[in-house]
């Protein structure tokens, strides 16, 4: 098995009165278990020129398996630009087949979540894909990798 | 204006042939700006193991299309509690004991709540929202 950690750190010395500093380790484990996950897509890497919605991981068969769905999966994506001024929508497909809008990637935000990818057919119809829209037609990449099992 | 940082670190040295190590940080700003974020909720409760989906934290309309971003952790230590997180009843994941996911959440509308679930037992979830404002209620 494998071992791999997710550690986050929020800090800030001036939001409020008294600093604040949130530090947590994940292990990442498949469900249920103290099994550590042990498959991943890697780091891919996307660029986009067009405000149109893009399908960012399309769970019809990804990288030519299907993942399973409703375990431990684990999503980081990362806005590699530097615009403070542009972002990337983020969103989720809903069991209707709708997009469920998570949030904006600004330049150099980055997201990290659990992900159920739920697969129902290869129609794609309800299948929950990640998807992304830019909100400019300026040249914008994005990092993004799924550790599952 | 405030500086706040969130920084990810993910490292593993068996995953791949090679290791891992991966390091980013951001700084929270309000969205389009270098403005820092300057407002933010905080909270631990404990989610019934009742099957029910709850609202964690309710979309407002003064951030509706914002730059928030929220942290959320299962702080349970047995492997096999977990949460579903959801945004208006559309999945993200689940989150198990001693997992943590830290998103932007543009609260597209009005319904766009951040919920949880717990199938079978009591969830310990510990939160943090950072963000540009709330509409409030009248007393």
């Amino acid at each position: 098995m494998a071992t791999t950690t997710a550690t986050i750190t929020l800090a800030s010395s001036d939001i409020s009165d008294n600093a604040i500093s949130i530090s947590n380790t994940a292990t990442l484990t498949k469900a249920g278990s103290t099994t550590g996950l042990d498959q991943t897509s890697g780091m891919s890497r996307r660029t986009f020129t067009s405000i149109s919605t893009v399908k960012l991981i399309d769970l019809d068969h990804y990288q030519g398996q299907t993942l399973t769905e409703n375990k431990a999966a684990k999503v980081y994506i990362k806005n590699t630009g530097t615009s403070t001024a542009q972002h990337v929508a983020v969103g989720i497909q809903n069991g209707a087949g709708a997009l469920e809008e998570i949030g904006w990637l600004y330049g150099g935000d980055w997201m990290f979540f659990p992900y159920s990818a739920v697969w129902t057919s290869a129609a794609h119809a309800n299948n929950q894909d990640i998807d992304v829209a830019p909100s400019s037609t300026d040249s914008v990449t994005l990092e993004y990798m799924i550790i599952y099992e | 204006m405030a500086t706040t940082t969130a920084t990810i670190t993910l490292s593993s040295a068996d995953l791949l042939s090679d290791n891992l190590s991966l390091s980013a940080t951001t700084t929270l700003y309000d969205g389009g700006t270098t403005t820092g974020l300057t407002q933010y909720d905080s909270g631990r409760v404990e989610i019934p193991g009742d099957n029910n989906i709850y609202v964690l934290i309710d979309s407002t309309a003064a951030a509706v299309d914002k730059a928030n971003r929220v942290y959320i952790a299962n702080k349970n230590t047995d492997e096999t509690h977990y949460v579903i997180v959801s945004i208006d009843e559309a999945v993200l994941g689940r989150l198990y004991a001693g997992d943590w996911m830290f998103i932007p959440w543009s609260q597209a509308d009005a319904a766009a709540n951040l919920e949880v679930k717990a199938p079978n037992e009591v969830n310990a979830i510990e939160y943090a929202l950072f963000h540009e404002g709330r509409t409030f209620t009248g007393a």
